[in-house]
């Protein structure tokens, strides 16, 4: 029998769970369960009233165990924690119980059988609480200091942001210089400075501060420790080793401009250019377009290269890369800015010119830009044609799939975006990396600068398409990110993770393998060679327990002897 | 096939501004037209702006048979102005095909 003081509290969620399931029915059957000293319904368990209620017994019946049965941990798990917490419960002595979302809203056509379930889970969350021990969050103290990957716009910006609040930076760049792409960019929308001046801005914001040390033609080559406490070593030109300590580091390692194959829409073709080449033209022009001595008068652009290809292309890139319709267009406006008798035919799939970049569309039309709209399955051929021109033919889905043939000087190819490679980079931070070959965060929405790698951020284009103007506001997000967790002086980490036995292990190796996060490495403890867990690195996976041929593994809140005892909570009837 | 000309705007424009830009294919004008005029004017438009001269020229009727009503120009969504377009029109062919 148990000697544990366990309370039980299983929920109406007034309604959408005792619609369908017979929660007093569920209280009878588990009010006797080894263990339970407190067995109620509550209306809405996690109202005002319902969680006084759970405070008032943990205290008054002494409880050392809770039980709710309601609805996914998803949604209360960290209420009913708190719970115990205020009433001096240790919150992970708690056990919640789903019985809506995987009970009673999936078996609305059968009460009995939910209420069967509904029971059976809630014996085996008791028999999983009967084991708990009290367990405490694991505390590392941080340092207050960032290493920043890449000094591109996000790169700068971000070290600025981060300095700004008082956090030491050192920022890494591989090539000779800071900057870029940015740096090699003409006038930008909407303001019209140069993207090569705005960098120059940044750059001597950068160098007139003291605590952010910037490293040029460097390149991280290992990482040891945790979040809030890194070692990182970057090699400088080639030669010299630093060693560095960090609390965080940000990931700003930016793009590759896609490179079109030999003949994709002409490529290798003279004339033929990449929008990137075709900016550098414009900016070294004035008034006419000059290209190899000859007047540039006829430019057609062909949008969509290397993005958004289809399941016939292998290893394709799938994505839009969100700035080349705005780029494109930013510099047909650019082009008869230098030349208003310039004429442009815009060949496109799909126009996005988003928000604000919908005047640019606008003011290019007005100023008699062209656009015709191809079908992807049916792009435009682009041939040689006489006195050194080229022919570029296209059906105009919006001449009604007329065919148009051009005669064109310049044929532009609005080039995407892709990943930069970086393997060596993913192999040291452990980078997450997503099927579009770009870093990945850990939620698109609600944690879009943080990756699995705790202490490790991204930002900017080496997380996927963005212009400078996202890649700035992702840099910010990830300053705030970082010194949120380093302002504060230390992060708390969930305890549940594994843990060896001295005893029964033998050091074989086998789960320093299997562990996705190097988290498990060898010791010596009094002569014998064992595993250890590094608590600050370790995320709980289990992947190294079922792994262990001694079974001197086990996971702290989910040990082997807790699921034993689910399961047989959950047999305890025959079927 | 049908070559693309960019001077053939322009001599239309000469004579006027010719404004057809902002026509985004949406139809409407051809779904209130009275005349239910078999060449819409989305597609006469594009004719003019990609430059087929030909195509326009072959379409002399078509351009005379409208009434200018503007009943499609009270519709468009994009506020092309579409019966001003016709009569810039009617007035190029005018004076370069009929010479009067």
């Amino acid at each position: 029998m148990s000697d544990r003081r366990i309370g039980v509290y299983i929920c109406h969620c007034g309604g959408n769970i005792s619609d369908y399931v017979n929660v007093d029915k569920v209280k009878e059957a588990v009010q006797d369960e080894p263990g339970v000293v407190v067995a109620k319904t509550s209306m809405f368990t996690c109202s005002d009233a319902g969680q006084q209620d759970i405070i008032r017994d943990i205290k008054e019946q002494n409880l050392d165990g809770l039980v709710v049965a309601s609805c996914s941990p998803k949604l209360h798990l960290h209420t009913f924690r708190d719970v115990a917490k205020r009433a001096g419960l240790n919150p992970y002595q708690y056990t919640q119980v789903n019985i809506r979302e995987q009970c009673s809203w999936t078996h609305t056509d059968d009460h009995e059988g939910a209420t069967e379930k509904a029971i059976r889970l809630v014996r085996a969350g008791i028999n999983r609480t009967n084991l708990t021990e009290p367990l405490h969050s694991i505390k590392i103290n941080t340092v207050p200091k960032v290493l920043i990957i890449g000094a591109g716009i996000a790169g700068l910006r971000a070290a600025i942001g981060l300095n700004d609040i008082g956090i030491a930076v050192y920022l890494a760049e591989k090539e000779q210089e800071p900057g870029g792409w940015v740096a090699g960019f003409g006038k930008m929308y909407p303001h019209g400075r140069n993207g090569k001046e705005i960098i120059n801005q940044l750059v001597n914001e950068v160098k007139k501060r003291d605590s952010i040390t910037l490293f040029t033609q460097a390149e991280v080559i290992d990482k040891t420790g945790s979040v809030g406490d890194f070692r990182v070593k970057i090699r400088v030109r080639d030669q010299e080793e630093i060693a560095l300590h960090v609390g965080a580091i940000i990931t700003a390692t930016g793009f590759n401009a896609y490179k079109p194959h030999e003949d994709e829409y002409g490529y290798g073709m003279d004339g033929v250019v990449t929008l990137a080449e075709f900016k550098k033209l414009l900016d070294k022009s004035e008034g006419k377009i000059i290209r190899q001595g000859k007047e540039i008068k006829n430019v057609v652009y062909v949008y969509c290269v290397g993005s958004r290809q289809g399941d016939e292309a292998e290893d394709g890139n799938r994505y839009c890369s969100r700035y080349c319709c705005n780029a494109a267009v930013h510099s047909s406006i650019q082009a008869l800015e230098k030349n208003p008798q310039v004429h442009q035919y815009h060949l496109f799939r799909d126009m996005r010119t988003y928000g604000k970049f919908e005047l640019l569309l606008n003011d290019a039309l007005k100023r008699g830009s062209i656009f015709l709209k191809f079908d992807e399955n049916e792009p435009p051929q682009i041939t040689k044609g006489a006195n050194g021109t080229l022919n570029v033919t296209v059906k105009d889905l919006l001449t009604f799939g007329e065919e148009v043939e051009i005669e064109a000087d310049l044929v532009v190819l609005a080039t995407g975006m892709v990943p930069k490679e970086n393997q060596k980079l993913v192999d040291i931070l452990k980078l997450p990396v997503g099927r579009d070959r770009f870093f990945n965060e850990i939620h698109p929405k609600l944690r879009p600068v943080e990756t699995v790698v705790d202490g490790v951020y991204i930002c900017g284009t080496c997380q996927g398409p963005k212009n400078s103007a996202e890649s700035v506001a992702s840099a910010l997000a990830a300053v705030s990110q970082s010194a949120a967790i380093l302002k504060k002086g230390y992060v708390e980490l969930e305890p549940l993770i594994a843990m060896v036995n001295r005893e029964a292990c033998t050091w074989c190796g086998e789960c320093e393998t299997a562990c996705p996060y190097t988290a498990i490495s060898k010791e010596q403890v009094q002569g014998k060679e064992v595993a250890k867990i590094h608590e600050a690195l370790c995320k709980g996976c289990g992947g190294c327990i079922p792994i262990c041929p001694n079974h001197a593994l086990d996971l702290k809140g989910y040990t082997d002897g807790q699921m034993k005892a689910m399961i047989d909570g959950l047999l305890k009837e025959k079927f | 096939m049908t070559v693309a000309n960019p001077n053939f705007v322009e001599e239309v424009k000469k004579s006027n501004e010719f404004n057809a830009s902002a026509c985004m294919n949406c139809g409407v004008c051809s779904a209130v037209c009275p005349m239910g005029i078999e060449l819409l004017p989305r597609k006469l438009f594009r004719y003019v702006l990609l430059g087929f001269k030909d195509k326009v020229l072959e379409n002399k009727e078509t351009i005379y048979s409208c009434l200018l009503c503007r009943m499609c120009e009270a519709n468009c969504p994009a506020k092309v102005h579409i019966a001003e377009n016709v009569r810039l029109l009617r007035y190029y062919l005018n004076k370069n095909v009929f010479r009067v």
